[in-house]
């Protein structure tokens, strides 16, 4: 008995060494995080295959482990994928690095920049900013928008009760002061209802998304990203103020809010607990979905509001553009497959299937911008995308500004100067260290 | 001591030799060790003496003990290397309890011995992934049924700095325990009968019992168990990064991560692996030590 | 036998069981949860208070079979009529299959990942208790140089976090093209449990008295003939506790898998949790997974409860 197992097992090990599949020639691969859309362009390929008979596979890898997933291949200049939808603050490192190809040409000869909407070439496929060089196509549009609970600010009663408190009328906020004023509204502990759900973790880019977002509102920047220049500009009185503000609107939060990203702010929503969710457009379809969200019928949702001034408005980028790899061993085959993807008929499948297509047709035509709950607001923030640092030392920064950030906004450690001072040091050694100066 | 045949002997005549038979047994292991080892080892080693990024084509230059000499200077590494050894005092110490505990209450007939003992060790079948997903649903204060269970309204475990290293630690405790359960119930059980029943004629008490005769017989299995335990604990990464982010409850393991997949800093991830290393080499020799006079006993 | 009880010694007997029931099930309420959270309807999985009692389903093994996306828009009445109660339990929460070009449901990786789970946890556990148990009796019974030293590299071996190994793992795996294939994972797995394989059968044939074997000596029995007849009949308590530790450690192994494997041979750890990522936490889906990755590791240690058991005997030889 044991020695048959044992022959069994030696059996099966050597077939599963012997037995590789000859990797078929027609055969490309695609690697992409984990989740719907990646399953949306899974369909969408098959489409591509019935046209030419290329067949693509679309790997997947959970979202925490994609980045070092994706970055250990490209390290070991490895060809598994042919392409990859990276995100966008992949581009410096991916084009630096030499693991992007060039697609300057790419775009010039179809005319790309100008078939997509321009605030997202700048965001996905542009690299140095304003250096005209592109790196990605952008695939999957996504910025951070705003869920919330149009049948609470409905209801009557709560629409009198505001107007006496606040003084106007009770709606989608306009700006950011608003935003506060309708979370502090909403916030009753007792009721087990909370004023606002807010990115937290310092993990990625979670915290500083939102972070970023404020900041941008109240006016400030991160930082020159042509020069490098960051002190003055990080720790501005604006960007402080946005700080502070942030801090604020953390009290309104529902207890334990100490590390949440896009899963829990869903919750926020589905489980009645906020009045308004932050989160990216691209985790709303399962907010509009009545079966994953019992309080579908009663969410709404809106762009990011102006800064409290009224202006200006910006949205955080999110969203990937798709690149060829530069160790791929079928590069002509994966530039035949981007002809075929920027086409306007694709791109409205694109969106069909439910993919956030970048096409600027698509995304302003009637159709798209009724055909969900959250598309009007997706459309009008892909107008208004700002993005974090695309430089390849990137993960470095974002890694010390969640660093700064997370004791003072969840633990009430220090002060937002010193917050802001503190991560202007660090920026300032880290572009040091890269001899950005 | 070691007994070795005696060549003498009409068995040693026939059949492979002692010296055949223990260099046939011991070889292919220690070697096929070696040459799975030596290159990472080397790698990390080399690569921790510069300031090698594996994200960029850059070729690496050395720079001797710079690495070593900024992360012994980081406060951050220091907290990281208290929050660690805190962690591993806490969660071996409960694990042991626990474990040797519920052995001790095992070490005896009862109807279903096996179906319970195997319901027991449940606890550590599952992957640290999921374990760390199900117990922060568990510990969360608005839809966690521990808050619930505990009657404790809202009370918040894992985005607490105070907390927050402790909630995990029972969850590793938890999931552990049963491990030194297992080996000590397996030193427990060979403990011959008649050593008790010899001490039962002598009218000596349960503790001298327990203290001079179950405790050293055990001893040699359980401190396999505490070795491996602690070994596993300081590196513990997946539990803690998916429950907390709470700087108070950042591992070294986790900093690991940070500095070699997030921020691609090869080279100081490599030191601080090393440190890491030499850490857990010093802490295993002690109990390796205390195992073998122990043995000799 | 034991001797006679005194009065006292069964009633601590008996609080002993009794603890040890209370113990087990207040151990056993999380993995009760988990378990039965498998067989809930999505939308009682997050309720407080937890919903004990619910009309189980199969909806969370459906879905982890299949590949499925939220769908955009409603379904069409008359697909959901045709559709077969399975689907329809899928449609009711907001999803569809996806379906390839003949109309037929595309499965998802989970069965190839248990596959290939099973084949590399038990081929690798196989090696490495077998490995493990030559080399503890190689250092038990006989004099080796430097013994102390190679037993602590051979412990050392498990000391450097996965984490920084990873990158120089990889690498190696890459240039001799064992990177996604099922031999470079048992190589791996094997490896690594290895160092608490020798070492753990090294305490158990350490308690085996030398006296048996040099008994069979005496009447004739070659070195491994005694080896064979006798060691490893003793040790099976601890083959048996080294190979459940195996198996469960290269079972529930994460990070390798994910960093060493693509499509081909990636088991089933980094599949489970990915359930994750359409912005609504499956808990149901990531239950029915973790419940029946469960199964197989509880049913081999339930298969061999009796030899973990049984201990080492010791007792007189009778010549």
């Amino acid at each position: 008995m044991r020695r048959r197992t044992c022959l069994g097992i030696l059996a099966a090990a050597i077939l599963a060494f012997t037995v590789k599949p000859a990797a078929a020639a027609d055969t490309l691969t695609i690697l992409w995080a984990e989740w719907d859309p990646a399953n949306y362009l899974q369909e969408l390929v098959k489409d591509y295959e019935k046209q030419t008979g290329v067949k693509i596979k679309v790997e997947t890898v959970p979202w925490p482990d994609f980045q070092t997933k994706a970055f250990t291949e490209f390290n070991a200049r490895g060809d598994a994928y042919d392409m990859v939808v990276g995100d966008s603050q992949w581009l410096g490192a991916g084009s630096t690095g030499g693991h992007y190809v060039d697609l300057t040409d790419f775009f010039k000869k179809y005319n790309v920049a100008k078939s997509m909407a321009p605030a997202t070439v700048v965001g996905y496929a542009e690299y140095p900013p304003k250096s005209g060089k592109y790196w990605a196509i952008p695939l999957e549009g996504d910025a951070n928008g705003w869920a919330y609970r149009k049948d609470w600010f409905e209801d009557p009663k709560e629409k009198a009760a505001f107007k006496k408190k606040y003084g106007y009328d009770l709606g989608v906020p306009k700006d950011y002061r608003q935003l506060r004023d309708i979370a502090e509204f909403f916030h009753r502990p007792n009721e087990k209802r909370y004023g606002v759900a807010l990115y937290t973790d310092n993990t990625y880019d979670a915290l500083a998304m939102g972070v970023e977002q404020t900041i941008f509102s109240f006016g400030g920047e991160l930082g020159d990203y042509s020069t490098y220049k960051v002190r003055g500009i990080i720790n501005s009185k604006q960007n402080v103020e946005a700080l502070k503000f942030y801090k604020e609107l953390y009290k309104f939060t529902p207890p334990g809010w100490g590390k949440v990203f896009f899963l829990e702010d869903n919750q926020a929503i589905t489980e009645g607990l906020a009045a308004m969710s932050m989160n990216f457009f691209a985790f709303f379809p399962a907010l509009a979905n009545p079966a994953t969200n019992k309080n579908a019928k009663g969410t709404g949702f809106f762009a990011n509001p102006a800064g409290p001034g009224g202006k200006p408005r910006y949205a955080a980028l999110g969203g990937q553009g798709i690149s060829v790899v530069t160790y791929s061993k079928k590069r002509d085959q994966s530039f035949k497959f981007l002809e075929w993807f920027i086409r306007d008929d694709v791109q409205q499948r694109w969106a069909d299937l439910g993919g956030y297509t970048c096409n600027e047709k698509v995304l302003s035509s009637e159709k798209f911008r009724k055909a969900t709950p959250y598309n009007e607001a997706f459309y009008q923030s892909m107008l208004m995308v700002k993005d974090f640092w695309a430089t390849p030392e990137y993960a470095e920064l974002l890694e010390q500004m969640n660093k700064r950030m997370h004791p003072y906004i969840t633990g009430d450690k220090g002060t937002a100067e010193e917050a802001l001072n503190g991560l202007a040091d660090d920026w300032e050694a880290t572009f040091k260290k890269y001899k950005r100066y | 001591m070691l007994r070795t045949l005696d060549p003498g002997s009409p068995a040693a005549k026939r059949g492979l030799s002692d010296i055949s038979i223990r260099n046939l047994f011991i070889i292919p292991t220690i070697a096929f060790l070696i040459a799975f080892n030596i290159f990472p080892l080397i790698y990390s080693l080399g690569y921790s003496f510069t300031d090698f990024r594996a994200s960029r084509n850059a070729p690496a230059t050395f720079v001797g003990l710079q690495n070593y000499r900024d992360l012994l200077h980081d406060e951050h590494v220091w907290n990281n290397f208290t929050v660690t050894a805190k962690y591993v005092l806490v969660s071996v110490g409960g694990q042991v309890l626990v474990g040797f505990g519920v052995a001790v209450l095992l070490n005896r007939e009862f109807p279903l011995k096996g179906f319970i003992t195997t319901l027991l060790l449940l606890p550590m079948m599952m992957s640290m992934v999921v374990v760390g997903l199900f117990w922060e649903l568990l510990y969360s204060p608005s839809w966690g049924i521990v808050d619930y269970a505990l009657g404790w309204e809202g009370f918040d475990w894992l985005s607490n700095p105070n907390v927050a290293l402790y909630a995990i630690a029972i969850t590793d405790i938890w999931m552990w325990s049963p491990f030194v359960m297992l080996l000590s119930l397996a030193g427990l059980s060979a403990i011959p009968q008649r050593l008790y029943e010899a001490a039962a004629i002598d009218r000596a008490s349960s503790w001298y019992t327990f203290t001079r005769i179950t405790l050293p017989l055990v001893t040699p299995l359980l401190l396999i168990a505490i070795i491996f335990r602690t070994m596993e604990a300081i590196k513990t990464f997946d539990l803690a990064f998916i429950m907390s982010t709470q700087e108070t409850a950042e591992l070294i393991a986790i900093k690991l991560y940070r500095l070699a997949f997030q921020e691609w800093q090869t080279g100081q991830s490599c030191a601080l692996a090393y440190m890491v290393l030499i850490m857990v080499l010093a802490v295993t020799n002690i109990y390796v030590k205390y195992l073998n006079r122990v043995k000799e006993r | 036998m034991a001797a006679v009880q005194s009065h006292r010694q069964r009633a601590m007997h008996r609080v002993a069981v009794v603890l040890v029931v209370l113990a087990t099930l207040v151990y056993l309420v999380p993995i009760y949860w988990i378990s039965s959270t498998a067989f809930k309807p999505r939308r009682l999985a997050t309720t407080v208070p937890p919903t004990v009692l619910f009309t189980p389903e199969v909806t969370a093994f459906v879905k982890l079979f299949t590949k499925r996306v939220q769908m955009i828009g409603q379904v069409d009445p008359a697909v959901y009529e045709k559709a077969p109660w399975w689907e329809r339990r899928i449609y009711d929460l907001g999803e569809r299959f996806i379906k390839d070009s003949d109309g037929h449901i595309e499965l998802s990786a989970y069965p190839s990942r248990f596959l290939n789970s099973l084949i590399i946890a038990v081929a690798s556990t196989f090696l490495a208790v077998t490995m493990g148990t030559l080399t503890a009796y190689g250092f038990s019974r006989f004099r080796m140089p430097g013994e102390q030293d190679w037993l602590f590299f051979i412990l050392s071996t498990r000391m450097l976090p996965p984490v920084v190994v990873a990158i120089p793992m990889f690498l190696m795996y890459r240039t001799v093209g064992l990177v996604d294939s099922h031999i470079g994972l048992i190589i791996l797995y094997t490896a690594f449990n290895l160092s608490f394989s020798v070492w753990l059968m090294k305490g158990f044939i350490d308690e085996i008295p030398r006296e048996y074997e040099e008994a069979a000596l005496v009447d004739g029995y070659t070195r491994l003939e005694a080896f064979f007849k006798i060691v490893l009949s003793q040790a099976a308590t601890g083959i048996a506790a080294t190979a459940v530790f195996c198996f469960i450690t290269a079972w529930n192994e994460y990070a390798f898998a994910l960093m060493m494997t693509n499509r081909r041979a990636q088991t089933a750890p980094p599949f489970i949790p990915s359930q994750l990522g359409s912005g609504i936490t499956d808990w149901t889906a990531i239950a029915a997974g973790t419940f029946l990755f469960l199964l197989p590791v509880a049913i081999f240690t339930f298969l061999l409860r009796k030899h973990l058991l049984r201990g080492v005997t010791f007792g007189a030889i009778r010549k």
